[in-house]
């Protein structure tokens, strides 16, 4: 019976390594359970408690996509970025820190058993579900380009994160690297060599990579799923929340996405 | 009383009510926060919970508020999901029919805008295998008085427990509004209508604004608050309520952890539901059915009833001065 389980989502995980990077985000990497590291699945993401112990405050889990996971190690890792209170405080929990930490949750990508060559489209700390599903595809023997769009060089992915397979062009808005402008400027000429494409990023973004697909509609144009991002309270599909307008009705994003198909949601 | 023994934690919440509704223990995950049960299957376990609520049922399928929905604020949440929920028939084919295998009785929030669809969605539970009792929202606007909310007045209030209680003799709850003027005066209003207890409090009206923007953080503009912050008014709430009722009463505000619990049974809750606070640590509800009689035996009590009240005057003087039949205490009081 399902409502015998025990407790296998919520865990205590101990942060064992954390690396500065795009700018003043780090990379927080903790040991996990076997079973929610193997289990893991790019598109995934996990919720994590972030404040002191002993405090209400603040109140909810913050949801992260997960970056990467070390199934020898057992470990997972997230990609933050002092955006708000939560963020900010688990930016600055060192070496040793005790989180507490429910996942991996949601809906991952789907990429089709035929598909050859992926196209991702990333936007800021959009990268972090791209970058996993990167490393899957290379290791599954596919073809990755891996677009990254930033406001400047200092907030890019640095190359040396990605597989050497997996071709990285990048874009940012002040030309102090790569493609001077947006990422979604980048799109139009993979298109005809994309079978998937998968994106994560802020809504104009999202928004901007819809108009760039629909106009250069191809006979047989590759399918788009989005990674959303919505704010969050419980995370497993409880307080409706975080929805999504869709064809077929209001979803979560928390349960029925993150991963969403571009063209299943309704954009108003 | 025995100091080895584990504390007696059951409770009836329907003492009066042939049908009654016996728990194993108080913690009651709230409407709204515990989706439907199976959200949380995987998560805790869900039949070591005294009871749940499910969301709140409508007479029709409700598509729920635009995003967003949510927001955190100091030691709490704003939210107006705007009853998201597929609408009582549909309700009742998916959901008690999963709920009859379960060993926890689940309680059905319904909320309506008129008088006739209470009692219409009373009617259609009344015989459903798998309900347990149900929960009436009364922090709805009434489209026949103008919009103005049921629970704020207490005429409508007890108007709405009367049709329930024409239309089903499952145990009822009336879980009451904070925004009423007087909720003591609501709540002796609809125990007199036939409440078998009574359910506080309800989220408070809140708003926030994002300054960037310039607008209301919420599509709605304004959103039910709820979580620690909200605790002290709860607490009093419930404090005042249960000096003037003989029904139990339910209590519920920002309760976080074991000793916040306590702190409600002290003021005279009978049991407590938790909601906020669960979202973001689900397994604090297992850590309360485990932590409350942990609590109980440290302190050299035999059972939850030794210190319910204990914090409120009204409540004891009460309890004292009414008869045993009315009471809504069980026998296990008087094997002491």
């Amino acid at each position: 019976m399902a409502t015998g389980q025990a407790a296998k989502l919520e865990f205590e995980a101990e942060v064992i390594r954390v690396d500065p990077v795009m700018g003043d985000a780090v990379l927080s990497t903790f040991v996990a359970p076997e079973g929610a590291v193997v289990a893991s699945r790019p598109g995934q993401f996990v919720q994590i408690l972030s404040r002191d112990p002993g405090s209400t405050d603040p109140l909810l889990r913050r949801p992260y996509s997960i970056y990467r996971v070390d199934p020898v190690a057992s470990t997972m890792t997230v990609l933050v970025r002092p955006y708000g209170r939560g963020s900010a405080w688990l930016c600055r929990q060192p070496v040793g820190t005790q989180l507490d930490v429910m996942g991996p949750l949601g809906r991952p990508f789907e990429v089709r058993p035929k598909s050859q060559n992926l196209l991702m489209v990333a936007g800021g700390v959009g990268a972090a579900p791209l970058l996993m599903l990167a490393e899957d595809a290379v290791r599954e023997g596919r073809q990755v380009t891996y677009l990254m769009g930033a406001q400047d060089e200092t907030q890019l992915l640095p190359a040396s994160e990605l597989p050497e397979e997996v071709e990285y062009l990048v874009a940012t808005v002040d030309g102090s690297r790569g493609h001077a402008g947006f990422v979604t400027d980048l799109v139009p000429e993979y298109l005809g060599w994309a079978d998937q494409v998968f994106s994560c990023g802020p809504e104009p973004m999202f928004r901007s990579l819809r108009e760039v697909v629909h106009r250069h509609r191809l006979g047989d144009r590759p399918d788009v799923q989005m990674a959303v991002e919505r704010p969050m309270a419980c995370g497993i599909g409880a307080c409706l929340g975080c929805v999504v307008e869709t064809r077929h009705g209001m979803k979560t994003a928390c349960v029925d996405g993150p991963a969403f198909d571009m063209d299943e949601m309704l954009w108003g | 009383m025995g100091m080895t023994m584990t504390p007696d934690v059951t409770i009836d919440l329907a003492p009066n009510n042939p049908r009654e509704l016996v728990l194993r223990n108080p913690v009651i995950p709230a409407s709204g926060c515990f989706g439907y049960g199976q959200e949380f299957a995987g998560a805790i376990a869900v039949q070591r919970l005294g009871a749940f609520v499910s969301k709140g049922i409508t007479p029709r399928p409700r598509n729920g508020n635009p995003m967003l929905r949510i927001t955190e604020t100091p030691s709490g949440m704003l939210n107006a999901i705007g009853l998201q929920n597929p609408g009582i028939s549909a309700f009742i084919r998916k959901y008690p029919p999963m709920w009859e295998s379960w060993d926890v009785p689940a309680i059905v929030n319904i909320s309506a805008e008129s008088v006739e669809d209470y009692e219409m969605m009373a009617r259609r539970l009344d015989d459903v295998a798998g309900v347990a009792a149900i929960e009436v929202n009364i922090s709805c606007p009434n489209i026949n008085a103008g919009g103005f909310c049921f629970g704020w007045d207490a005429d409508m209030s007890a108007q709405v427990t009367r049709a329930v209680r024409r239309a089903t003799t499952l145990p009822m709850i009336v879980k009451l509004s904070p925004g009423a003027l007087d909720i003591v005066e609501i709540a002796q209003a609809v125990e007199e209508a036939g409440a078998d207890a009574v359910s506080l409090i309800n989220t408070l009206v809140g708003m926030d604004i994002d300054i960037r923007r310039g607008e209301p953080v919420l599509a709605n503009v304004t959103g039910g608050l709820s979580g620690p912050a909200v605790r002290p008014v709860a607490l009093r709430m419930v404090y005042q309520v249960a000096g003037a009722v003989s029904i139990p009463v339910i209590g519920m505000g920002g309760i976080a952890g074991v000793e916040d619990a306590i702190r409600f049974f002290m003021a005279g809750a009978s049991a407590i539901q938790v909601g906020t606070a669960a979202f973001a640590r689900p397994n604090l509800l297992m850590e309360l059915v485990d932590g409350i009689p942990a609590w109980l035996a440290e302190h050299g009590h035999g059972q939850l009833a030794d210190i319910v009240g204990t914090a409120n005057p009204r409540f004891l003087a009460r309890r004292e001065a009414t008869p045993v039949a009315d009471r809504g205490i069980t026998e296990r009081d008087f094997a002491r």
